[in-house]
C-alpha cells in the first residue's frame, strides 16, 4: 500500500517532467546554441497547439498530419524569429528579449483572434484515450505516449549533436565563430538554423502537450513560465541539464503539491531558488558583452 | 486633366455639407424623439472570459431580433462596450456608457469585480444595473451596507448550485462520504462552500482527510491527477466539484482517467457548461451537474429560444449565460412597457420592481423584493447524447431557491 502511493505519483511525476522537458528543449537549444534568448517561444507552442487541434480528428493519419504541421508552423515561427534577432547582433540579450516579448504578445493576440478565447483539445485516436493497468491503478495511455516520444525527441537530439557533422557545426559556432567562418561556413546560417530547429521543437511540444493540458489564451504565458523556470534550474543551454531539471520540477508538480498542499502554490518557485542557492556559481551571461 | 477637378471638389463639398446635416437631423430626432431608448451592455469581448461575454451579447441580441428590435414599443439602440478582464478596463467603459451616451440601463457584466465597481457607479446616477451574470456579495462601503434599489441580477448567487445538489447527493450516497475539490479563488470558495455547508447540516460528511474542501493552486495547476489519484486514496462514494474555462476542460478528461473514473462526479454546471463541454467530449459523459437552466427543458419559451438561438447560426445549444442575458432583455422589454413617455432610470428602476413574473427558457420565475435576484427553480442535469451532440440534459427538478 505504501508502495503504491508512491509508485503512481512517481510515473506521473516523470511522465509530466518529460512532457515539460519537451516544452523547454526548443528555449534552450536556442539560448544554448542559437545564443537567442527567445521570450516567444511559448506563442511558438501555443501555435503549434492550435494548429494541431484544428488538424486533428481522431485518427491516426490526421495526428500524424498535426504532428508535422505544428512542428512546421514552429519551424516558420522560428524562421521568422531568426530573421529578426539577426539584426540585433552582438547588441546583447536585453534587445533580444524585448523583440521577443514584443513578437510573443503580437503572436498571443493574433492566435486569439483567429482560434478564439476557447480552450481547445486536439482529438487523439481512441487507443490514446484509454487508460491501462500499472499496480492495480488506472494511467491515461497518452502520457505514457508522451513519455515514449520524449524519449525519443531527447535520443535523437543528443545523437544529432554529438554524432553528425551538422551537429559539430552547432557546437563549434558555440565555442568559436571565426573558426568555423575560417573552414567556409557562414556561423549566421547556422544560427538561423539552430533557431528554425528549435521552433520545430516548440511546435511540437505544443502538438505532444495540448492533448493533455489543452490549448487556449492561457498557453502561451504558462508554457514559457515553465520553460524558463526548467532552464534556469538546468543551467542556461544545458539539455542534459534541462532534462533533469524537467524532471525534477515534474516530481515536484505531481508528488510535491499533493504531499504539501498547503505550500503548492510556492513549491516551484521554492525549488528554484533553493536550486540556484545550492549551485552557488553566477550564472553565465552568454555570449554577449 | 485638370477640368474635372474643381467640379470633384464641388460635389465633395456638397456631400459633405449633406452628410453634416443628415448628422444633425439624426441628432435632433433621437434627442427629441421619446420613442427610442439606448440601453448599455457592458461584456467581455476580450480576455480570458470572452467566451461568456460574446454568449450574452448573443443571448441579448437574440431577444431583440425577434421582437423587432424593440423592448416595451421602443426601438432600442443598443450600445455595447467591452469589460475585458475586470475592473481596470471594465470602469473606464462602464464610465464611458453612463455619462457619453446617457443610457437608461446598463445589463451585461460578466465578472462579480466588475459588478462590485460599477454598482456605486449606477447607484449614483440612478440608472437600473440589470446584471445578467455574476453577483458578488456585495461588501460594505464606508461601513454602510451597500444600497441595492437600483442593482438587478437575472443570474444567481454563486453559492445557489451546490445549495441546491446537496441534499439529492446526500441521499444518492447514503452512509458513504464526499469528496470536496474546487479552484483556490473567490468563485471556487463561494461554489463550493455553498455545497459543503448544505451537504454537512444535512448529516453527510466529507471524505477529505481534514473534514475541509481541498483546494487546487488557481490558474497555476492544469494536472489534476496527482490530486484525483491522492483524493482516491480516501475511497469516496462520490466526488463534488466546480471549475469553469480551460480548467474544466482538464479537470474532466484527466478524472476520466483517474483511479476516480468509476466514483461518480457532481458538479456546479459551469463544470460542463458551454464550450468546454465540447473540448472534454466523451469524458464529460455521465457527469451530473446542477444549474437554473438546461437546453432540453421542456417548456413553450425554452422551445422557441432553442428554435431561434438555431436559427441565428449559433453552433451548439444556448447556454445558462445566453439565457440570463436572454431574459434581461426580457426584463427590459416588460419594464418600458409600463414607462409613460420619456424613459428616465429612476422610472425604469420603478417599473423593474413592478415586472412580476417572467415568462423564461428556465421556466417562470420572478425578482426576490429584497435581494433583486430571482427566485427559481434549480435543475439537476446530465451530460448525454442527445441527438448528435453532447448536452445537459435535464434529469429532475430540485429546489426552488433562495427559500423563502
Amino acid at each position: 500500500m505504501r508502495v503504491d502511493a508512491y509508485l503512481i505519483p512517481a510515473v506521473d511525476g516523470v511522465a509530466y517532467g518529460l512532457l515539460l522537458a519537451i516544452a523547454a528543449a526548443g528555449l534552450t537549444v536556442a539560448f544554448g546554441a542559437g545564443g537567442v534568448l527567445n521570450l516567444a517561444h511559448g506563442t511558438l507552442i501555443a501555435a503549434g497547439g492550435y494548429v494541431a487541434a484544428a488538424t486533428s480528428s481522431g485518427t491516426w493519419p490526421s495526428l500524424a498530419a498535426a504532428v508535422a504541421l505544428a512542428a512546421g508552423v514552429g519551424a516558420a515561427g522560428g524562421g521568422v524569429l531568426a530573421a529578426a534577432t539577426a539584426a540585433l547582433q552582438g547588441r546583447g540579450h536585453l534587445d533580444q528579449a524585448l523583440l521577443t516579448f514584443g513578437v510573443a504578445l503580437v503572436g498571443a493576440d493574433l492566435l486569439t483572434a483567429a482560434y478564439g478565447s476557447d480552450t481547445l483539445r486536439p482529438r487523439l485516436p481512441e487507443v490514446l484515450e484509454a487508460t491501462v493497468r500499472i499496480a492495480g491503478h488506472r494511467y491515461p495511455v497518452d502520457r505514457l505516449a508522451v513519455l515514449g516520444v520524449a524519449v525519443a525527441v531527447v535520443a535523437a537530439g543528443y545523437v544529432v549533436l554529438h554524432r553528425t557533422r551538422a551537429g559539430r557545426l552547432i557546437r563549434a559556432t558555440v565555442d568559436d565563430r571565426a573558426m568555423v567562418a575560417g573552414i567556409g561556413v557562414n556561423p549566421r546560417l547556422v544560427d538561423a538554423a539552430v533557431l528554425v530547429a528549435a521552433g520545430a521543437l516548440a511546435g511540437l511540444a505544443g502538438a505532444l502537450t495540448t492533448p493533455i493540458l489543452g490549448v487556449g489564451p492561457h498557453t502561451a504565458d504558462t508554457a514559457l513560465l515553465l520553460s524558463l523556470i526548467i532552464v534556469v534550474c538546468g543551467g542556461l543551454g544545458s539539455v542534459p541539464g534541462a532534462l533533469t531539471a524537467a524532471l525534477a520540477v515534474g516530481v515536484v508538480q505531481t508528488v510535491g503539491v499533493t504531499s504539501f498542499p498547503a505550500l503548492a502554490p510556492y513549491l516551484l518557485i521554492g525549488a528554484m531558488a533553493v536550486v540556484l542557492l545550492a549551485r552557488r556559481t553566477s550564472l553565465p551571461t552568454g555570449a554577449s558583452a | 486633366m485638370s477640368d474635372p477637378r474643381p467640379h470633384l471638389r464641388r460635389r465633395l463639398a456638397a456631400l459633405t455639407a449633406a452628410g453634416l446635416l443628415l448628422t444633425g437631423v439624426a441628432c435632433t430626432s433621437t434627442a427629441t424623439d421619446s420613442g427610442s431608448v439606448r440601453v448599455g451592455l457592458l461584456v467581455s469581448l476580450s480576455g480570458t472570459y470572452a467566451t461568456v461575454g460574446v454568449d450574452m451579447q448573443r443571448g441579448f441580441r437574440l431577444y431583440l431580433d425577434t421582437h423587432d428590435g424593440k423592448l416595451g414599443g421602443r426601438k432600442v439602440d443598443l450600445v455595447v462596450a467591452d469589460e475585458g478582464d475586470g475592473p481596470a478596463t471594465a470602469v473606464p467603459a462602464a464610465q464611458k456608457l453612463l455619462e457619453r451616451d446617457q443610457v437608461v440601463a446598463l445589463t451585461g457584466l460578466v465578472g462579480g469585480a466588475t459588478v462590485d465597481k460599477v454598482q456605486t457607479l449606477t447607484t449614483q446616477r440612478k440608472v437600473p444595473l440589470l446584471g445578467a451574470n455574476a453577483r458578488p456579495a456585495f461588501a460594505p462601503v464606508g461601513g454602510k451596507p451597500r444600497d441595492l434599489a437600483y442593482t438587478w441580477h437575472t443570474s444567481y448567487n454563486s453559492d445557489e448550485p451546490g445549495i441546491a445538489i446537496a441534499e439529492y447527493v446526500r441521499a444518492q450516497v447514503g452512509d458513504g462520504q464526499v469528496y470536496a475539490i474546487g479552484p483556490d479563488y473567490q468563485g471556487g470558495y463561494d461554489e463550493l462552500r455553498g455545497f459543503t455547508d448544505t451537504f454537512t447540516r444535512l448529516g453527510g460528511k466529507l471524505a477529505n482527510p481534514d473534514g475541509r474542501t481541498l483546494f487546487t493552486p488557481f490558474p497555476a495547476t492544469e494536472n489534476f491527477l496527482p490530486y484525483l489519484n491522492k483524493a482516491a486514496e480516501t475511497k469516496p462514494k462520490a466526488v463534488y466539484t466546480f471549475y469553469a474555462g480551460a480548467a474544466a476542460v482538464a479537470f474532466v478528461k484527466q478524472y476520466a482517467q483517474s483511479d476516480l473514473a468509476d466514483v461518480p462526479l457532481y458538479a456546479a454546471g459551469f463544470l460542463t457548461e458551454g464550450s468546454v463541454l465540447t473540448a472534454q467530449g466523451s469524458a464529460a459523459t455521465g457527469i451530473r451537474n446542477v444549474l437554473n437552466y438546461s437546453p432540453t427543458l421542456a417548456n413553450q419559451a425554452n422551445q422557441d429560444f432553442v428554435a431561434a438561438w438555431s436559427a441565428a447560426g449559433h453552433s451548439g445549444q444556448p447556454t445558462t449565460f445566453a439565457m440570463a442575458s436572454y431574459d434581461a432583455a426580457a426584463v427590459l422589454d416588460r419594464a418600458l412597457t409600463a414607462v409613460n413617455g420619456e424613459v428616465s432610470g429612476e422610472k425604469l428602476n420603478a417599473a423593474i420592481g413592478q415586472v412580476g413574473r417572467v415568462v423564461s427558457p428556465r421556466g417562470d420565475w420572478q425578482f426576490d423584493p429584497t435581494e433583486h435576484r430571482p427566485v427559481q427553480r434549480w435543475y439537476l442535469r446530465e451530460v448525454r447524447n442527445d441527438g448528435p451532440v453532447l448536452s445537459n440534459v435535464l434529469v429532475q427538478d430540485l429546489t426552488t431557491l433562495p427559500a423563502s
